[in-house]
């Protein structure tokens, strides 16, 4: 149903112009009867000077009329009036006539004589398409408002990179103040780089990954601002693609917070880590007995202090490590590197710690495994975690398999074990920081509840991801995949 | 064997110059102590060691900087530089860049918290 400008819903009217009285009149009581406003008009011109001064939704015109043709008025109500919609009536049922006023954009015609049924369908149609415009029409308007109150910057472009769509946000971030961009090339209105390669890489997405792309953008318009770029390619239902769309967040003040929070870290663990440093070297002076002869028991107690002190410099190392990471430093080290040896590495690495524990470490690597770009030192940190955490985890005489592979774009690692396993409600839990899983099982093993988080900021930091799967009881599988280099 | 060897101990803190001292001495090297890198120099010059055992981080001159100094004077050149890194980070080669972009050449490191046990084991190893 059409609405009012108070938004209620009103009558649809419909106008009648015939000179026949017959043919008027029978409209009126049939399209009455359906509840609709009617008006008649006897020939074109009064019906057009009804036109001028009332909406109406529909007209039904009379193809011959005397003076003003219908073909006339037909013409004069789509140039005037688009949202009314016409429909001719054909007193000669000839094609030719019905095809001229069809092509002179009239919705459709009914040839007469016709039946009150035939009037309905007819009117019926011409009003679901009115609604259908309006909306349309309405959809778009919201549409509209609601992407230029956005504080999020969005920009649309068609294939050809020329722009549909750009919010005064999205304008406000590129730095760009000029006059309308709607139609320009993208290229001529932002100057970012990493912007503009980004629609081109998102233009060239396949058309079967319905992902997205998403970057780092910085932009010196004054003071430097930090951006997060979205971008999407959209699809006709055909799959062809049609454009793109760019949604960017301002994350400036995001990123301040992360630094004075990484710096604040950092300066703590340096802080904490010297004096202990100092405290150790002295226990162990004395442990070794250069400052005199150490009873059994003092020594007993002089090594927990030890141990105690050591494990408190193991959790300094890793918040030392998180700070890093979350500060971005990981990304920029990037270099080709062979998973296949640094998992060899690793695994021997280990060997001797599971096998104090009686543990079976082996390693499974299909043939001629890609290359990967990424950070060594990461990879080893993310393996060496993964690997210790398996054989902490993993009672003695248990099994631990660290396996490689390739799926799809992506170098994927396993490492498996049959450990105790992570209670299923605990699952999502155990990539937070300082998160432990506190069991009877557990409760004797040493960690920090750092390793995991570390791991996962790793991996994202080299756009991968990892999950888990585990049994209690039966043990674990933490997955992490990464993607390829591209050569 | 190693009794003449003179090691010198670089470090802000007192308290890690004395053991780390200690048990030099228990091993037999002579020991000289500076606690930054501005004294450090002085006691090169006096004493000329065979291994300088160098905190990075430390006030008025710090490690890195007197590491490239005494790697780029023809006089000291030999002196073996082992240097104590309170944050292990991309310190995986003697070779590293260090804040200014510089890349100094030591010839070993420790990470701390160091382990005094492996630290004389590196020094060992580098006097041989």
């Amino acid at each position: 149903m059409v609405e009012d400008l108070r938004g209620e819903p009103c009558r649809p009217s419909i106008l009648v112009v015939d000179d026949e009285p017959r043919i008027r009149e029978g409209c009126r009581i049939v399209l009455s009867e359906q509840g609709f406003d009617v008006e008649l008009a006897a020939e074109g011109k009064s019906g057009l000077k009804m036109i001028e001064e009332r909406h109406f939704d529909v007209v039904l015109v009379d193809l011959m009329l005397p003076a003003l043709s219908g073909l006339d008025v037909l013409e004069r109500i789509r140039a005037r009036h688009p949202d009314t919609v016409v429909i001719v009536i054909t007193g000669y049922a000839t094609v030719e006539h019905s095809i001229k006023a069809m092509k002179n954009g009239a919705f459709d015609f009914i040839p007469k004589p016709f039946t009150p049924e035939q009037l309905r369908i007819v009117v019926a149609k011409a009003l679901e398409h009115n609604r259908a415009l309006a909306d349309i029409a309405e959809t778009r308007s919201r549409l509209r408002v609601m992407v230029n109150r956005l504080m999020d910057g969005v920009m649309t472009t068609d294939s050809n990179k020329k722009i549909v769509l750009a919010n005064p946000a999205f304008l406000h971030m590129m730095g760009y103040h000029g006059k309308g961009v709607i139609g320009q090339k993208a290229d001529e209105i932002i100057e970012n780089k990493t912007m503009l390669d980004l629609i081109d890489k998102a233009l060239e997405l396949p058309a079967s990954s319905g992902s997205e792309i998403t970057a780092q953008l910085e932009e010196n318009g004054g003071d430097e601002r930090i951006f997060t770029a979205r971008c999407a390619p959209f699809r006709s239902r055909t799959g062809l693609t049609m454009g793109t769309i760019t949604v960017l967040n301002d994350i400036t003040a995001l990123k301040k917070m992360d630094k004075m929070k990484s710096d604040f870290v950092s300066m703590v663990s340096h802080e904490i880590r010297s004096p202990m440093t100092s405290v150790m070297a002295q226990l162990k002076v004395i442990l070794d007995g250069l400052a005199g002869d150490v009873t059994g028991k003092q020594k007993e107690i002089l090594e927990r202090a030890c141990q105690r002190i050591h494990s408190l410099t193991c959790l300094v190392s890793e918040l030392l490590d998180l700070a890093r990471i979350e500060s971005g430093l990981i990304s920029q080290e990037k270099q080709t590197v062979d998973m296949a040896q640094i998992l060899r590495e690793q695994v021997l690495l280990h060997s001797e710690t599971a096998k104090a524990k009686n543990i079976e470490l082996t390693l499974e690597i299909v043939q001629d495994l890609p290359k990967i770009l990424a950070s060594r030192q990461s990879m080893e940190e993310i393996i060496s975690n993964l690997v210790t955490n398996a054989i902490k985890y993993t009672p003695d005489g248990g099994k631990v398999v660290v396996s490689a592979d390739v799926e799809n774009e992506y170098l994927k690692m396993d490492v498996s074990d049959t450990g105790f396993g992570i209670p299923i409600d605990e699952l999502d839990s155990i990539f937070t920081r300082f998160y432990r899983v506190k069991n009877q099982q557990t409760r004797n093993i040493i960690g920090t509840g750092l390793g995991l988080s570390i791991v996962k900021s790793l991996v994202q930091a080299h756009y991968g991801s990892i999950s888990v799967k585990s049994r209690p009881g039966a043990g674990s599988i933490f997955t992490v995949r990464l993607p390829l280099a591209h050569t | 064997m190693s009794k003449d060897k003179l090691i010198l101990v670089v470090d802000d803190d007192a308290d890690l110059v004395e053991s780390m001292s200690m048990k030099l001495e228990s091993l037999n090297y002579r020991v000289a102590k500076a606690y930054d890198g501005v004294e450090a120099w002085d006691r090169i010059k006096e004493e000329r060691p065979e291994l300088i055992i160098l905190d990075v981080m430390m006030p008025r001159k710090d490690g890195y900087q007197l590491c490239d100094e005494i790697k780029k004077s023809d006089e000291y050149k030999d002196i073996v530089v082992i240097l104590l890194t309170a944050v292990a980070d991309n310190v995986r080669t003697t070779n590293y860049t260090h804040h200014s972009g510089k890349t100094t050449f030591a010839d070993d490191y420790i990470p701390k918290p160091i382990d005094l046990d492996e630290l004389m084991d590196i020094v060992k190893s580098n006097l041989q």
